[in-house]
């Protein structure tokens, strides 16, 4: 759903990077070497960040259309 | 009787976050007892009940509860008292063992992003060690009002205690070529962490930390019986430790010995009660 915000295996604080870790990749990086830099290690960390899909973002737009609709209800 | 002869501490590395010792004198029970007392007692900060105003977002109250007990919090040991220890005796808590944080947010233009540094603390020096983690995303019009309370607790009770991410030790390793080695190079090229190099006719150890005593080179050996050797020292460990940054390293370990030479004079009074009921 969103990203956790500690690794499920050894309890190092991930969420924080995320944000970091997913605009780098998106733009065209290496995905292992944008871990590198950031300082993730351990495999069980760096699988939390690579496996994750921000399937709340695709949940949201119903939300977002919705209140789409309500507005165009009062304009009308 | 266990005796202590002389501990040597030698700290090869040390940031802000991990820190490498080198422990010298010391016997597996020690260094695993350390170990085990940084995990599960000592003790730090994080959010442990949260009581929901409003939640009008897509995940549940106890999802978002979860998400925050999960960020770590700068914790001040000193000022703050564990709950069951605190003078004041209450369930609820007082201002020694409970710090309150509040969250206020309304998404009101476009979906945004909750982080962690929008939480509130009533003490500035108790804030969640980065400003940057996600807590949830609301889409516009959803509301999000709690407040949170925070309180020391232990690694035994919950992950979210332990002040570490890592905390392990490993044997110092001990590598012998022998002088029937005709250096071949096959252990140079088996060795997964490159501890060995070849320089002109000899087998050379090169970075000798890195070992993980995994036999590998022995076994590559042409040689029978092989010409190399990979032992651990005894009463030599690689200690390493990686905070979450609740607090800092050399607190947790400062703190894990206090806690340590307390729970060994518990026991030993413990002992001589029971000496003195046989007597």
């Amino acid at each position: 759903m969103i990203i956790p915000v500690r690794c499920f295996t050894c309890g190092k604080l991930i969420g924080d990077v995320w944000e970091e870790f997913a605009r780098r990749v998106k733009a065209g990086e290496n995905p292992g070497e944008v871990l590198d830099s950031l300082g993730i290690k351990r495999y069980c960390c760096r699988r939390m960040l690579l496996s994750h899909v921000e399937i709340i973002d695709e949940v949201l737009r119903f939300y977002e259309e919705a209140e789409k609709r309500k507005e165009a209800k009062v304009y009308y | 009787m266990w005796s202590v002869e002389i501990v040597e501490v030698e700290v090869l590395e040390k940031d802000e976050r991990n820190v490498r010792l080198l422990i010298r004198g010391v016997d597996v029970p020690f260094v695993n007892a350390l170990r085990r007392t940084i995990i599960s007692e000592v003790p730090c900060m994080a959010i442990d009940e949260v009581v929901m105003i409003e939640n009008s977002s897509i995940l549940q109250d106890e999802i978002i509860a979860l998400r925050l007990g999960l960020i770590p919090l700068k914790t001040d040991l000193d000022s703050y008292n564990l709950p069951q220890e605190c003078p004041c005796k209450s369930e609820f808590g007082c201002n020694l063992c409970r710090v309150t944080l509040t969250l206020d947010v309304e998404a009101k233009e476009e979906t945004r992003t909750v982080y962690s540094g929008e939480l509130k603390s009533e003490n500035p020096e108790i804030v969640p060690v980065s400003d940057k983690i996600p807590i949830i995303k609301l889409a516009r019009g959803q509301k999000l009002r709690l407040e949170a309370y925070a309180r020391l607790g232990k690694g035994k009770n919950h992950a979210k205690w332990q002040p570490v991410s890592m905390c392990t030790y490993k044997y110092f390793p001990k590598i012998e070529v022998l002088s029937k080695c005709d250096a071949c190079g096959k252990c140079v090229e088996i060795c997964p962490r490159k501890v060995l190099a070849k320089t002109e006719n000899k087998i050379e150890v090169r970075n000798l930390m890195a070992c993980t005593l995994c036999q590998d080179c022995v076994e590559v050996c042409p040689q029978n019986p092989p010409a190399i050797k990979v032992e651990h020292e005894e009463d030599t460990f690689i200690f390493s430790l990686e905070s979450t940054n609740a607090l800092p390293p050399e607190r947790i370990l400062t703190e894990a010995i206090k806690i340590l030479d307390k729970q060994f004079n518990e026991f030993e009074e413990q002992i001589k009660v029971e000496k003195g009921e046989e007597s």
